[in-house]
């Protein structure tokens, strides 16, 4: 593995980029945002296609777009069996890609984090994939299994192709991590919500929103939660201290529960998103 | 510490790719690894376990009659008289005494063929501490002795039913179960996952070859030309390797299993049929499909059935310094029959594959000195080994 550069990508380079201004434009207006995640190819691209148009004009603020992986570490039962649908439908990362760039032609103007484990990418090659996601309309590149330890590899084929890189930041990290994490993220740090993988419930208690509020405080980049937050009363608590709340499970969940007709998903997708933005304050 | 154990990477291998939530944990074990298992009263108390409870050193015997049948000198450096029945619990018993000395209570594992889940549940019983292994209902299956015996000495098994139902799987579940509980010590059992496991479980296992080296010398007058053992994660090998890497004249050979043949795609190969990348932690050699996806993997062998292999592995076959080569399930089941007639030694399915190796190289192993490293004892294959034969196999 090659020892890359350390230095994310210039604000110069992300000007354009639609994450951080999202973000930005949120914290200016002192505004919370919803990134629902999905994994590309669960009922098929064609289906991920329209759930992609239909968040994105509901007003998602980001949405999170995750290659499905054949051993998901970080993912609990549901996330785990929507990766395992994405590649019995035979799903590739080149095809995910060329689907967001079809996303984007038809006026997709939503900002779009990546997500995948290290071994696609690396299979691809880190470097190329990441240009390439790029050029297909990503906005930034989240890997569970990048911690900062690693993450010279993230942030160095981010700085090149103008992407943000995200890093993440748990109940465990010590507040030096934090502010590493948050120094070395663009768009949003990741902030785990509770210690656990995702889906499930995380409790917003008073030990919950103490750590939101000192990741908040640690971190130079905005904030995004995620990990159990599944109604708007979570989208609300979650808030509290994060830009961003990001639902995933809940959302996998719903539309596994719908037929897999594109118009069918982006139904639900749109109607779940108006049920959590009666969350946003 | 030697410099071989001192940090994340081999080569361009290993490092740590965890998720955030264990970071915490595993530095809090590097720091305990370097400071407390380095110390003078650790290394004394885990001495003792070997020497009075685990029953180390263990023998290196002479094959007498498979040297005379294969025509080279052999000698087995028998891991499978050691406590429990295999060389598992000297990482068991040295990372759940590092845990307990972290003031741990809770320990989780994975396990394949369920030697490293009995060597943690008897660690975990001598030193008071709970108990959770996670194990693939398929290997549970094959290897039900195995899963008895932790119950019995009080571990609670879980099954995974998910993917292959075997070793990967059980690793994918230990770990999400650590990252919801990372107050938990993950007692991982090979020489693979993120920092410092490799290095860990290597230290832990180089007691095989050290001792071994000192036996060699002192029994046959020489080094051996030829050093040998099975690979799976590879600690077992790592363990013996590491003893030899030094003596330039010894040969290293690793033996992974070749299933049902590489052409055909059901093995478990990692060099032969497979691409660096990173799984469970650790960037290392993986079979997977040109999407990066890991491809399901085959072996007789529960233990060898994974599709990635230890960092250190893979950095000393990239520097030439060892070689890695694979016994089919064919060859790994005579060489199972082999042993147990010529020497009166049943060797795990696992080991089998080392000997296989052995068996099949005989002509280029002529009047060679070879150590083979005898890693577990066979008990827990005789279900499966019968079941096989009455389907027709060897």
């Amino acid at each position: 593995m090659s020892a890359a550069d350390e230095t994310p990508p210039t604000d110069e380079l992300l000007a354009g980029n639609r994450l951080v201004r999202a973000t930005q434009a949120l914290r200016e207006r002192d505004a919370r945002g919803i990134a629902p995640y999905l994994t590309a190819g669960d009922g098929g691209l064609e289906s991920t296609l329209a759930v992609l148009h239909a968040l994105d004009q509901g007003g998602a603020h980001c949405i999170e777009l995750g290659l499905p992986f054949s051993d998901p570490i970080a993912d609990g039962p549901v996330l785990q069996a929507a990766s395992a649908r994405a590649l019995d439908t035979g799903t590739t990362l080149p095809e995910t890609l060329e689907m967001l760039r079809a996303f984007r032609a038809a006026g997709g103007g939503v900002p779009v984090a990546l997500m995948s484990y290290a071994n696609p990418l690396l299979r691809h090659g880190l470097d190329e994939t990441v240009e390439r996601a790029a050029a297909a309309g990503a906005d930034a590149l989240i890997v569970p299994d990048i911690p900062l330890e690693e993450g010279a590899l993230l942030v160095g084929a981010c700085a090149t192709a103008g992407v943000c890189p995200v890093f993440f930041a748990a109940p465990t990290s010590s507040d030096e991590r934090i502010r590493r994490a948050g120094a070395r993220s663009r768009g949003f740090l990741y902030v785990v919500g509770r210690t656990g993988v995702t889906g499930g419930g995380t409790t917003f208690d008073a030990h919950t929103q103490s750590f939101l509020a000192r990741a908040r405080g640690l971190s130079a980049a905005p904030i995004a939660v995620g990990f159990g937050i599944a109604t708007p009363a979570d989208v609300r608590a979650a808030t509290t201290h994060a830009d961003l709340a990001i639902v995933g499970t809940a959302l996998v969940r719903r539309l596994h529960r719908t037929e897999a007709a594109p118009d069918a998903r982006a139904g639900a997708a749109a109607a779940f998103l108006a049920e959590l933005q009666a969350g946003l304050a | 510490m030697n410099e071989r154990e001192s940090g994340p990477w081999f080569g361009e291998f290993g490092g740590s790719f965890a998720p955030e939530t264990l970071m915490a944990s595993l530095n809090e074990l590097d720091e305990a690894w370097r400071t407390d298992g380095q110390s003078a009263g650790f290394r004394a108390e885990l001495a003792g376990l070997l020497r009075d409870y685990a029953g180390r050193a263990t023998p290196l015997t002479p094959a007498r009659r498979l040297s005379a049948e294969l025509g080279c000198e052999g000698w087995l450096k028998r891991e499978d008289l050691l406590h429990t029945g295999a060389h598992k619990l000297n990482n068991a018993l040295g990372q759940a005494l590092l845990a307990s000395r972290m003031g741990k209570t809770r320990i989780l594992a994975e396990t394949g063929a369920g030697q490293h889940g009995v060597a943690t549940a008897t660690a975990c019983a001598l030193l008071g501490l709970e108990c959770v292994v996670f194990m693939g209902s398929v290997d549970a299956d094959r290897q039900r002795p195995n899963l008895l015996r932790m119950e019995l000495l009080g571990a609670r098994v879980e099954l995974v039913e998910h993917g292959q139902r075997t070793l990967k799987d059980a690793i994918n579940e230990a770990l999400r179960t650590w990252v919801g509980d990372p107050a938990a010590h993950y007692l991982l059992g090979s020489a693979l996952g993120p920092h410092p496991f490799p290095a860990l479980v290597a230290g832990f296992q180089q007691v095989i070859g050290v001792e071994a080296r000192r036996q060699v010398l002192e029994q046959a007058g020489a080094l051996p030309q030829v050093v040998v053992a099975c690979v799976g994660g590879g600690s077992n090998a790592i363990g013996l390797f590491r003893a030899f890497v030094d003596d330039e004249g010894v040969e290293l050979v690793g033996v992974e299993a070749g299933g049902e043949g590489i052409a055909g795609g059901r093995h478990a190969a990692r060099f032969q049929g497979g691409l660096p990348g990173v799984l469970h932690g650790c960037h290392t050699w993986l079979l997977q499909d040109e999407d990066g996806q890991i491809l399901p993997t085959h072996s007789v062998s529960a233990g060898l059935d994974y599709p990635a292999v230890g960092p250190e592995h893979a950095q000393l076959q990239a520097d030439g310094r060892a070689t890695y080569s694979a016994c089919e399930d064919a060859q790994a089941l005579e060489a199972f029959d082999t042993l147990a007639r010529l020497e009166g030694i049943i060797p795990a399915l696992e080991s089998s594959h080392a000997l296989g190796w052995v068996m099949e190289e005989r002509a280029e192993l002529a009047g060679k000195r070879v150590l083979i490293n005898l890693s577990g004892r066979g008990d827990k294959d005789l279900a499966s080994v019968f079941a096989l034969r009455g389907k027709g196999n060897p």
